[in-house]
């Protein structure tokens, strides 16, 4: 369908195409310049765009055996832990969200349970609700059983975030898949965990990359359930958090940390890209 | 190959009865086809053989063996849905090999029973192929040759051509009917198309809100139908219905006074106590033009002409009931006007007001 809009309606358009770009973009070429910057240059006004670039902010994020040292005065910090963390967590909660979502997906999808509704309303309640709501009679559940900390306790409770939306998405996606075709596999002689795994994960796959990558993005941001729930096993948000120390502010190497932490983000979201959109819209398209 | 035996076949939702009391006996090597109009329970009934639909009642034998409990997976039956059911992300020759693959076959086995199979079926040169690259007949024969593949003992078809266009569609009806007469198979098909039910079946199921109406050979069911269901739905333009009632019984049939004004007297079993009870008479459209001596009459207000070429149907009223009659010489007539239409005696057929059929006395004089 063609719109033949007058000259200065689509240039409004455009401009408010734009403004929206600037609006969405000033805060991550902010962040990106600031990681660049020495800390007395980030203080200056009016800001500067034109400086030179210095990598020593990532240094002193990663170095930390040298850390002590620098110009800002003595400052430790061990990033690589934390990102480790993140890592280890947000896959690890992704990989027991598909393990443990997608069959339930697929039973809220095909089969006649009771109450299946009310179930599936009850899963993506957890989404309603505030994290903390979780978190803080978790907090003295996971001290007492030995939880607290561990790689373990984060990523079962990570389950509450990630969880309902892989059920959800991988539902929705299974009830897209036409039944006869698994009918067909069924006649053709393939008991169910067969026809699940040579019909429905096949033509489940495209989907269930770009659930993948959402939910990994939803766990990798994720900050209230790491604040409270871990200390060493904290993950990058909460490391972040850090940083801004009580003295004194070291606002580039806050921004270096906040570079790394969305490098992981759009690295992901360049690559899959193509899945991500086609699950959000898997629906929509036969 | 096998035989299928239904007794006292039931399926029920909740308190909401689908199949009611089905007995049925489907011979080995037989092509049976299920018809009826959509909400019949046919479908329910061929799914339920097939495995796919839980049985709420009754036994489901085949190869008398008592299957009501065992998997659609291990029931080794060949089912063609609407739908064709391919396997999207598989290749026509994957989708081929894929009831082979489940029964464990040996990489030999199954390539050459690809081979024979899309020689069969002149899919040969699709077979690198996926589903969304394939036209639907394509999709329907890939469908077909899956089913196959695995050798089943029945072949289940559920409305297999009616995503087709006409032509293809009568394609297919040949090709299916070919395939039953290489292969032998006990066939099932369900249709509600009344004319691949004719062309097709050894037997046709007429199935009505959960009931069986009428089994029978398609000339059966043609020329002796038991219901005023059964009548009206086979044949094609619908057989003719006029109101009226039995004045008079003799010995070889019935006298009828038609609502439309004339009397006529039916060759049927002459029951006395149907006098004076209101009945309908039946008269197929091309039973009109039948050149007979002893005749009946009824006269027509023409509404409309429909020239199909070789023949010409002609639309009116007789009375207040609305009648379709082939022309007795193809393009005689255009327009509206007043027409007498002569059938014999022999072609009525007659209904109580129960619906159910009065016994013919004589063979059609249409026969032979």
């Amino acid at each position: 369908m063609r719109f033949n809009r007058s000259t200065p309606a689509s240039l409004f358009l455009n401009l408010l195409v734009v403004a929206c770009t600037l609006i969405l973009t000033f805060p991550l070429v902010w962040i990106v310049m600031m990681s660049l910057k020495q800390q007395a240059e980030v203080m200056i006004w009016p800001p500067r765009f034109i400086f030179t670039p210095t990598f020593e902010n990532f240094r002193v994020l990663f170095d930390a055996a040298h850390a002590g040292a620098t110009s800002y005065g003595t400052i430790k910090v061990d990033f690589l832990t934390p990102v480790t963390n993140s890592v280890v967590i947000s896959l690890g909660a992704v990989l027991v969200s598909l393990i443990a979502g997608v069959p339930a997906g697929y039973v809220l999808a095909r089969r006649d349970i009771p109450m299946k509704e009310d179930i599936a309303f009850f899963i993506l309640g957890f989404r309603f609700a505030p994290a903390l709501l979780v978190v803080i009679p978790l907090f003295s559940v996971f001290q007492t059983v030995g939880l607290y900390d561990t790689y373990f306790g984060m990523i079962w409770v990570y389950q509450v975030v990630t969880l309902p939306m892989i059920i959800w998405l991988s539902r929705s996606y299974i009830e897209d898949i036409p039944k006869d075709i698994e009918e067909a596999a069924a006649m053709d002689g393939a008991k169910p965990f067969r026809v699940v795994w040579h019909i429905v994960l096949p033509l489940l796959k495209p989907g269930l990359i770009g659930a993948s990558l959402l939910i990994f993005l939803l766990a990798w941001h994720n900050f209230a359930l790491g604040l409270i729930l871990s200390s060493t096993k904290a993950p990058v948000t909460v490391a972040l958090l850090k940083l801004l120390n009580p003295g004194v502010q070291f606002y580039p190497v806050m921004a270096a940390g906040l570079v790394v932490t969305m490098i992981v983000p759009v690295v992901l979201i360049i690559l899959g890209q193509r899945h991500l959109e086609r699950g959000l819209t898997f629906g929509a398209v036969k | 190959m096998a035989n299928v035996r239904l007794e006292g076949l039931k399926k029920a939702y909740g308190t909401i009865e689908i199949l009611r009391h089905i007995d049925l006996t489907i011979d080995h090597g037989e092509f049976v086809v299920f018809v009826g109009p959509s909400g019949s329970g046919k479908s329910t009934l061929l799914r339920m053989i097939g495995g796919l639909e839980p049985i709420s009642g009754g036994r489901l034998l085949i190869d008398n063996e008592l299957v009501n409990d065992i998997d659609a997976a291990d029931r080794n039956l060949g089912m063609v849905f609407q739908s064709y059911a391919l396997y999207p992300h598989m290749t026509v020759s994957e989708n081929l090999a894929f009831p082979l693959r489940m029964a464990k076959a040996s990489k030999a086995e199954i390539a050459s029973k690809i081979a024979t199979t899309a020689s069969l079926l002149q899919i040969d040169h699709l077979l690198d192929r996926k589903p969304r690259q394939l036209s639907g007949g394509q999709r329907q024969r890939v469908a077909i040759g899956r089913a196959i593949m695995r050798e089943p003992k029945v072949f289940l078809f559920d409305e297999p051509l009616s995503n087709l266009d006409t032509e293809l569609r009568v394609q297919m009806r040949v090709q299916i009917a070919k395939l039953h007469k290489q292969l032998g198979n006990t066939m099932i098909y369900v249709t509600h198309d009344q004319v691949e039910a004719m062309t097709m079946a050894d037997k046709i199921v007429v199935l009505k809100d959960g009931n069986i109406e009428q089994v029978g050979s398609p000339h059966d069911l043609y020329h002796h139908p038991a219901s005023h269901f059964v009548a009206g739905f086979i044949g094609s333009p619908k057989m003719n219905f006029l109101g009226g009632k039995v004045e008079a019984a003799h010995e070889d049939g019935l006298d009828v006074r038609l609502e439309a004004g004339s009397t006529i007297s039916v060759p049927v079993q002459p029951d006395k106590m149907l006098v004076g009870k209101p009945v309908t008479v039946g008269i197929r459209p091309d039973d009109f033009s039948s050149p007979v001596q002893q005749e009946i009459s009824i006269r027509l207000e023409v509404d409309f002409v429909e020239h199909l070429g070789s023949v010409t149907y002609i639309y009116g009223f007789a009375g207040d009931e609305t009648v379709v009659a082939r022309a007795p010489i193809s393009g005689s007539r255009k327009g509206a006007g007043k027409l007498t239409l002569t059938a014999a005696p022999a072609d009525c057929h007659l209904f109580m007001s129960n619906g159910k059929a009065v016994r013919r006395l004589q063979a059609p004089a249409s026969w032979s």
